[in-house]
């Protein structure tokens, strides 16, 4: 049974369009994916990288945003994130990692094309990469992070990892120990969103072959195996004044609350398959030794029905934030804290539940939900470090008072 | 500086050689274990990094041997009242570096309990099998093959299910066992083992108990495989594999110990397996607080080092005071399977019911707070080299074995409340 068609979502809400594409990739990652992870696990060469290809490049998630004058297809209406959600849960389905890269470069595209905002020089010079070149590109961030020395310059409480300054026309953009958000061996941009002293803050892409690169070996982590990354042990890179995308928290705001909306519809894919493979189970599976099949027995049924019940939550809370993107001026506006602080706790909410939902459904397979060949245990792996990328819950708490409360000091 | 060892034990019973195993295995530890652990993992398969350190502490420092009476080479601890407490600090102490390590090392003494304990010690079957164990400085590895393709948890489930779904059958014939079955995911398999304590059926399809038979089985005996290890999501110095006895004849004196005991004595090994479960958690969740001390003090966040922040400390207090009590209730917990004239007897189904309660809490806390703290150390709770993600992978397993949580919760409401259906 097929999670997208019995799970509830708003189908009406997306256009003909947005349901074609799902199913084309839904076929595609059956094809390219599904059937080829048993033998070919979670190979990064072999699997991974070359259905990353097939989704941004062939299938063109890479160009969608981009201006038609640009080489790109145009969809850069705010509406297009009812595209990014339908887009990502059915890559996640098949691989969470894959989705988390995707909404990378489909965040960095929105927050560049959408219609009547800043950064026209970027997207003029950065269009030709994504849409002119001739493999997919990867996208990556550099975002403030708890820094280990005194004195870093902060945004909302963590330290910048990047800083710039001008010169001349270029920007220099210097920093060192630097954790990417993602694939920091293999990133062809890094978009870096740096402390400017005296000024605004500067988002800044920095295309991954400028010299001044210096990329660490691959880390070793729990889950994602899709992004391969690496710390950058030094930048000191010079790229040309037109990348800077923008300056302020607005564009900050509005990168990351696209961002969110990736991640919350990833957390919503993993959610899809994690049903999938547990009604497998529930079917066929016998306990007690009595033909009591799993999914009847009152104890098992219950757990199953609170999985059922929390994908669907986040299935439409993922919805809910396509839907406050696509029309945000319902909502504070495209940049503006309120939204932001919405896609927050709606990205924190789904991968929080991604998590325990995925944990009981372990519970419920046992050893079978550990064993790497029932597939389950990888969504499990990827959900945990996706949530850890998104940031401390914590901190996040922090963002929310600092929103619905006004908090003075915070 | 505030460490591991500030957390509270209750003093009042530690076992007497507490002090000397606690050193030998802390040192054990960070010379053996801790500088590879982190390579574990693409180990699994080999064990070409987690072998030696077994070698000395099973083989050369002889922890092997501790069950097994002292007239035999061993260290008698079968007979003492405090092999529970002596072995949770043991646990405790291997699990800071390696849960895995510390489940291969427990689930090598389940066959054992069947045998080595009061009031049914098997002379005979130990005297079999001592030398095994006692007369080598190599380590040697045993398994209790429980789990079969149809499910693990019926079989634990004695009480109800009563052993009707056992598929591996004892047919006796003559002075022999014929031993015919499927056996999945024992630890210490994937070729480790030299010796298994397999559960079989004398009946198949029968609810009498006194059909349940554990019987011994050596590794070499004609007729039995073991497949190739499994790949898992953590827990690679466990190994796991399928397997298959075919037409496998042992002497009927391979029998544990009896018609309607093998069954009754099968509590023993569930009651000391899930206090054993808690001191693995206990362990892993000290290791953690020390990553997470180092990581805290490290890092800053407006301005100050990570752990001045009062929303932070908020949690950092979650998982100390989740140590401190998981702890003490572990500890209590070994005392209650040592102390048979105050706690009654080991296998008694309502002292099985109590240790799985405090054992899927254990658990279920754990994976509370260790997820939050993961995600606390952002990208670097993900990172192996912090550890902490490592801790989270491998103790996943420890709340679906041994029984998964439902079957703890359907034993203790099946004690606490005196259900007749569940
Ligand atoms: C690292 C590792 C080490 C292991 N070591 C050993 C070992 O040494 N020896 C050995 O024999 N096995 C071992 N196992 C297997 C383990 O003990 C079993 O996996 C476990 O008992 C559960 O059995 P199962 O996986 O067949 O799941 P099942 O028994 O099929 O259970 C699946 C799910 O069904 C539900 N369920 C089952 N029965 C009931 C019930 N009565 N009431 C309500 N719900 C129920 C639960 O949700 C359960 O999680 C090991 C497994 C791992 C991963």
């Amino acid at each position: 049974m097929n999670g997208s068609e019995i799970i509830p979502f708003p189908r009406n809400r997306l256009d003909k369009a947005d349901l074609d594409l799902a199913s084309t990739l839904q076929a595609m990652v059956e094809k390219e994916i599904v059937e080829k992870r048993l033998e070919l696990k979670e190979d990064h060469q072999g699997l991974l990288a070359p259905s990353f290809a097939k989704i941004m490049w062939e299938i063109g998630l890479q160009k969608m945003f981009w201006p038609e004058e640009h080489g790109g297809e145009g969809h850069n209406s705010p509406a297009a994130a009812y595209t990014v959600a339908a887009a990502l849960e059915q890559i996640a389905r098949a691989d969470v990692g894959l989705a988390f890269l995707a909404a990378h470069s489909l965040a960095l595209q929105a927050s560049l094309t959408l219609d009547g905002q800043g950064g026209e020089e970027a997207c003029a010079a950065f269009a030709p990469l994504f849409c002119s070149g001739d493999r997919p590109l990867v996208v990556s961030f550099i975002l403030p992070a708890f820094a280990e020395e005194e004195g870093v310059p902060e945004w909302r409480g963590k330290g910048f990892q990047a800083r710039a300054k001008k010169e001349g026309d270029a920007w220099r953009v210097s920093g060192k120990n630097i954790r990417p958000t993602c694939s920091g061996l293999d990133a062809d941009l890094f978009g870096a969103w740096c402390a400017v002293e005296g000024e605004e803050p500067a988002f800044i892409l920095i295309p991954g072959d400028t010299p001044g690169i210096a990329r660490g070996k691959e880390l070793k982590k729990t889950g994602l195996a899709a992004s391969r990354n690496a710390d950058l042990a030094s930048l000191e890179a010079k790229v040309p004044g037109t990348n800077c995308a923008w300056r302020g928290d607005g564009g900050a705001f509005r990168l990351l609350s696209w961002y969110y909306l990736g991640l919350a519809a990833t957390a919503s894919g993993a959610l899809l398959a994690n049903y999938e493979i547990i009604r497998e189970w529930g079917d066929n599976r016998v306990i007690k030794g009595k033909d009591h099949i799993f999914k009847d027995n009152p104890l098992t049924a219950a757990l199953m029905g609170e999985v059922a019940k929390d994908t669907s939550v986040v299935r439409l809370l993922a919805y809910e934030l396509a839907s406050m993107l696509a029309e945000p001026d319902a909502f504070g506006g495209n940049g503006s804290q309120a939204l932001y602080t919405a896609a927050l706790m709606i990205a924190h909410q789904a991968c929080a539940s991604a998590e325990y939902v995925i944990n009981r459904t372990m519970e419920l397979m046992a050893s079978a939900g550990y064993a790497k060949e029932w597939q389950l245990e990888r969504y499990w792996r990827d959900v945990k470090a996706m949530q850890c990328h998104l940031g401390a819950y914590e901190l996040a708490k922090h963002d929310f008072a600092r929103w619905f409360y006004r908090t003075v000091t915070l | 500086m505030r460490d591991i060892d500030d957390f509270t034990r209750p003093l009042e019973y530690i076992s007497p050689m507490d002090g000397l195993l606690g050193s030998i295995f802390r040192e054990w530890v960070e010379k053996e274990v801790l500088p590879y652990r982190r390579q574990f993992d693409e180990d699994y398969r080999d064990h070409h990094l987690i072998h030696p350190p077994f070698k000395k502490l099973l083989g050369e420092y002889g922890l092997q041997r501790m069950i097994f009476p002292e007239d035999l080479g061993g260290w008698g601890m079968g007979r003492s009242n405090y092999m529970c407490v002596a072995a949770f600090r043991m646990f405790e102490e291997i699990a800071r570096a390696d849960s895995g390590m510390a489940l291969a090392f427990g689930a090598l003494f389940w066959p054992f309990l069947f045998i080595a304990l009061e009031p049914h010690e098997n002379r005979r079957l130990l005297e079999e099998f001592a030398p095994m164990f006692c007369e080598t400085t190599e380590p040697v590895f045993a398994a209790l093959c429980m789990t079969e393709p149809q499910g693990g948890s019926d079989i634990e489930n004695v009480e109800i299910v009563k052993g009707t779904t056992i598929q591996t059958t004892a047919v006796r014939d003559g002075d022999e066992w014929v031993i015919n079955g499927h056996k999945l995911w024992p630890s210490n398999t994937g070729g480790l083992a030299k010796l298994m304590a397999v559960v079989c059926t004398t009946n198949p399809g029968s609810d009498d108990p006194r059909d349940i038979a554990v019987i011994f089985v050596k590794d070499d005996m004609p007729g039995v495989t073991q497949g190739p290890p499994y790949e898992k999501a953590g827990m690679a110095a466990d190994m796991n594999s399928d397997i298959w006895f075919e037409n496998v004849r042992v002497p009927l004196w391979y029998r544990a110990i009896g018609p309607g005991d093998d069954a009754k004595y099968f509590g023993e090994v569930m009651a000391t397996g899930n206090m054993g479960i808690i001191a693995w958690i206990s362990g892993a969740m000290m290791n953690i607080y020390e990553r997470l001390t180092d990581y805290v003090n490290r890092k800053r966040y407006r301005g100050k080092p990570l752990k001045e922040d009062d929303g932070v400390a908020g949690l950092l207090a979650d998982f100390a005071a989740n140590i401190e009590n998981i702890r003490i209730v572990g500890y209590q917990c070994a005392r209650m399977c040592d102390r048979h004239d105050l706690y009654g007897p080991l296998w008694h189904p309502g002292l099985v019911a109590k240790m799985r309660a405090q054992r899927y809490l254990a658990m279920d806390r754990f994976i509370d707070v260790t997820g939050r703290v993961m995600n606390l150390m952002e990208a670097y709770g993900t990172d192996r080299d912090w550890d902490v993600e490592k801790h989270w992978r491998d103790l996943k397993i420890l709340q679906l074995v041994e029984g998964s949580k439902q079957l703890c919760q359907i034993e203790v409401a099946r004690w606490f409340y005196e259900c007749e259906t569940l």
